[in-house]
């Protein structure tokens, strides 16, 4: 009798009921899309700081003052200390190896360059004291446990911009500087000789960098030539290392080594910036691992406060869909007043109708939250596709939180009016009074 | 005119005659007016504000010598920096100017000594346009020839507060007391910083000049491209560019999160919209019963309806009033919250969402269509 009462009650008014279902599933549509965005903008908008270029810098402990100005170091090629490219496959063995999207060495190297062209003109013949940049433009690196991985300077400087193609790792190809490639008129496809203390080498141009940078100025060719240019094969200088991290609060900035040992453990298991740097430094003896300041403070600073107003807003539109269904249930509940009135009349008590009323508002609640949650994946599929190129990931949290909600918002909503049915006299109502 | 004195005595009656009933619509109308307003100013103002959170990332714009082959050789004159607009578009325009000079440090009564990059500095603190973390400071930097040192300086030359690093160029020698140390995690932890610009141009015997100027430019991408075309054109004699690394990822991550933000806060305005258009759907229900008599007693159906328009309407104009008032002062709260400082309240929203509300309301005494269709016999008999 109880479930044909229902059944009744939907066939009945099937308008009625696919109003208030679709506010209902309306509210939930937009506050699952709310929630899975919000939830997921965390980890993409951490990928979209990697475009900041690398936050972690390596260079040896031992080194001697470097002697730099706007990223040339001064110093001659064998003062210094360096570090063996052999080790760098080690990185991707750390407790955060997954967290580290790239790293690539440099090592540079004063040269003597020109071309055939500015030889035979009389246009400057030799671009005397530019430096070549020795780095991987796309290297695959072994890794200890016998699987490799592909990095280099296009992931940890991605707005590296090359007019032409990246120079192949095992080739006697370069890529020139902007600024070098106008003052020395070099193009691609001319051959560069370089000369060095000991060394000639003929260099195929592949491409023109634009960097911004100091790098504008110089010549990028694989490390392989410029640790042969500088007689230190199989060594670089300087290790740039782009890793996705945790903003640090105020547990990261302690420092570790005051920290309790279950401490510890937490702070070494969460991605801080200061934590990787540390794992970092245990693979890599005899180095230096430094945290960028500029790009990790100013990604932490910004994460946090995206955050805090992402959720905030989330926080509204939860609120906003809570009202909105309650207020449509309140309503469908209202306006049953003489059938409540004739219900009891016909002898049911307040609890039996309390309890009708209460099963089709969570059925409806079930159905039009379900329905909300697959339109609300859709919106939010289509939002992080347009703003991120990504859909968001799915997660069973989201579910749970809005068929819950649906829930709890339907049969508050109507608990009010309900309260207020059960005090009904049904001979008023059923006069019509 | 009597009909107009009628109409406006039975609104006044309409909206009294049930004060509780009342107070809920305006309720609802007034939280949704609220949710909007607060989520426009905010939104409003959070892009202005992260533009300038980015400013956390150090210097985005650099004016170098124009005939430079490197950095290392060429100069500007220091008046240029004079000639640096400091506001901008998106704000307070940060701008150093920087002499390098390499020099032998030493530490005062010590052995130790090195090749170490000078930087002289001038213009606005050194931290606007290169973050850092300060590991040791002292407060007392009386006088102006003191000198900051970078982590790597620090650690070979034992350089710590308070020791006296002794600066040396061939015969010409500056002396200053080390008042912090920074660490920047770049090669600028291999320099020493001297605020002193006169005493690093007589190092580097180079009066009056100076070696480049890092700018720090707030505001949106668009903004700030904007600032360095005119700069150009207002320094044709130096090099304007921006650093590639922080233009490009700022202008990147800056359009993601205001495409987020616009997109979040444009699910809130729909959600808040139905929830109004819920309650205004209700009160039209409600009077199936006053429609009834209304035209049972002769009245037209275009009055009867005008009538309950105009209801709608007062309701959506005295609740957006009251919610966009409150909304904008709950924006101004949130955006202490979460950037420190207070959102400034911006004139337009408030219009926007008390129109917005009565829009709404309106649309939400749609149902009133159908009481057009409505046969008072039918009601009266207890039909529905």
């Amino acid at each position: 009798m109880f479930l044909r009462l229902v059944a009744d009650s939907f066939s009945r008014r099937p308008r009625h009921k696919l109003l208030t279902g679709a506010a209902l599933a309306l509210g939930m549509a937009v506050a699952t899309a709310a929630l899975s965005v919000s939830l997921d903008v965390g980890d993409r908008l951490a990928h979209e700081f990697r475009s900041l270029g690398a936050n972690l810098m390596v260079t040896p402990h031992a080194d001697s003052l470097p002697l730099e100005i706007g990223g040339v170091d001064y110093r001659p090629v064998n003062a210094g200390a360096y570090l063996p490219e052999a080790d760098l496959g080690k990185l991707k063995t750390i407790f955060w190896r997954n967290n580290i999207v790239g790293f690539a060495p440099a090592l540079e190297a004063p040269v003597d360059a020109w071309t055939k062209s500015s030889q035979t003109y009389s246009a400057p013949a030799a671009e005397a004291h530019a430096t070549l940049i020795g780095t991987w433009a796309s290297h695959t690196v072994a890794i200890p446990d016998g699987s490799t991985y592909i990095s280099g300077i296009e992931k940890t400087n991605p707005w590296w911009q090359v007019d032409g193609r990246w120079f192949k790792d095992n080739a006697d190809e370069c890529v020139v500087g902007k600024s070098f490639a106008a003052r020395s008129g070099v193009k691609i496809g001319n051959v560069l000789n370089i000369s060095a203390a000991h060394k000639n080498l003929s260099l195929l141009v592949t491409g023109i960098l634009s960097g911004g940078g100091p790098e504008d100025d110089a010549i990028v060719a694989p490390i392989a030539i410029a640790q042969e240019i500088a007689g230190k094969p199989g060594e670089y200088r300087r290790l740039y290392v782009s890793a996705l991290t945790k903003p640090e609060d105020d547990f990261g900035r302690r420092d570790p080594h005051t920290l309790a040992p279950a401490d510890y453990e937490r702070w070494y298991c969460t991605p801080y910036i200061s934590s990787i740097a540390l794992q970092i430094n245990q693979v890599l003896p005899g180095a230096d691992v430094r945290v960028i300041r500029r790009v990790a403070d100013g990604e932490g600073a910004v994460l946090t406060r995206v955050r805090t107003l992402l959720w905030l807003v989330t926080f509204a539109s939860l609120l906003a869909a809570a009202l909105a269904v309650g207020a449509s249930s309140a309503a469908s509940v209202m306006e049953r007043r003489t059938e409540i009135g004739l219900m009891k009349a016909l002898g049911a008590g307040s609890g039996t109708v309390g309890f009708l009323l209460a099963a089709e508002q969570l059925l409806l609640a079930l159905v039009g939250g379900g329905l909300g949650y697959a339109l609300g994946i859709f919106l939010a599929r289509l939002i992080g596709q347009r703003i991120f190129g990504a859909v968001p990931e799915f997660s069973f949290f989201v579910l749970a939180v809005i068929v819950g909600l649906a829930a709890i918002v339907t049969l508050l909503g109507s608990a009010i009016p309900l309260r207020r049915a059960s005090r009904y006299e049904p001979a008023p109502i059923l006069r019509g009074e | 005119m009597p009909d107009r004195k009628m109409f406006w005595r039975i609104i006044r009656r309409l909206l009294t005659a049930n004060r509780g009933r009342f107070l809920v619509i305006l309720l609802a109308l007034g939280a949704g007016a609220t949710i909007t307003a607060a989520l426009l100013n905010l939104q409003v103002d959070a892009k202005r504000r992260l533009s300038s959170e980015f400013r956390t990332l150090g210097a985005n714009v650099v004016v170098t010598p124009r005939s430079a082959t490197s950095l290392s050789n060429g100069t500007l004159d220091e008046s240029v920096a004079n000639r640096i607009p400091k506001q901008s578009e998106g704000g307070t325009v940060g701008v150093v100017s920087f002499l390098y000079v390499v020099a032998n440090a030493s530490v005062d009564q010590q052995q130790k000594h090195s090749q170490a990059v000078v930087a002289g500095i001038s213009g606005d603190p050194l931290s606007s346009v290169a973050p850092f973390q300060e590991t040791s400071h002292t407060a007392s930097t009386h006088g102006s020839s003191f000198c900051e040192v970078g982590t790597e300086i620090a650690r070979q030359l034992q350089a710590n507060i308070p020791a006296r690093l002794v600066l040396q160029v061939e015969a010409v020698s500056v002396s200053c007391p080390v008042s912090g140390v920074l660490s920047f995690g770049g090669s600028e932890d291999n320099q020493i910083f001297l605020p002193d610009m006169a005493a690093a141009q007589r190092l580097a015997r180079l009066p009056g000049r100076i070696s480049l100027i890092q700018l720090s430019v707030p505001g949106t991408p668009q903004s700030i491209a904007r600032y360095i075309d005119s700069l150009a054109q207002r320094i044709p004699e130096a090099d304007v560019h921006g650093i590639r690394q922080f233009t490009e990822g700022e202008a990147r991550i800056y359009n993601r999160i205001s495409g987020i933000l616009s997109a979040t806060v444009a699910l809130v305005l729909v959600l808040t919209g139905l929830c109004v258009m819920a309650a205004m759907t209700n009160v039209a229900m409600e009077r199936r019963n006053d429609v009834g008599l209304m035209k049972a007693i002769g009245g037209a159906t275009r009055r009867v309806l005008r009538l309950f328009l105009a209801e709608a309407a007062i309701l959506g104009l005295t609740g957006g009033i009251i919610g966009a008032a409150i909304g904008i002062l709950l924006s101004m709260w949130l955006g202490k919250a979460v950037f420190g400082i207070a959102a400034r309240p911006r004139l337009i929203v408030y219009p926007v969402a008390v129109a917005l509300t009565i829009i709404v309301a309106i649309a939400g005494a749609y149902p009133l269509r159908r009481l057009a269709n409505i046969r008072p016999a039918a009601v009266f008999r207890g039909e529905a």
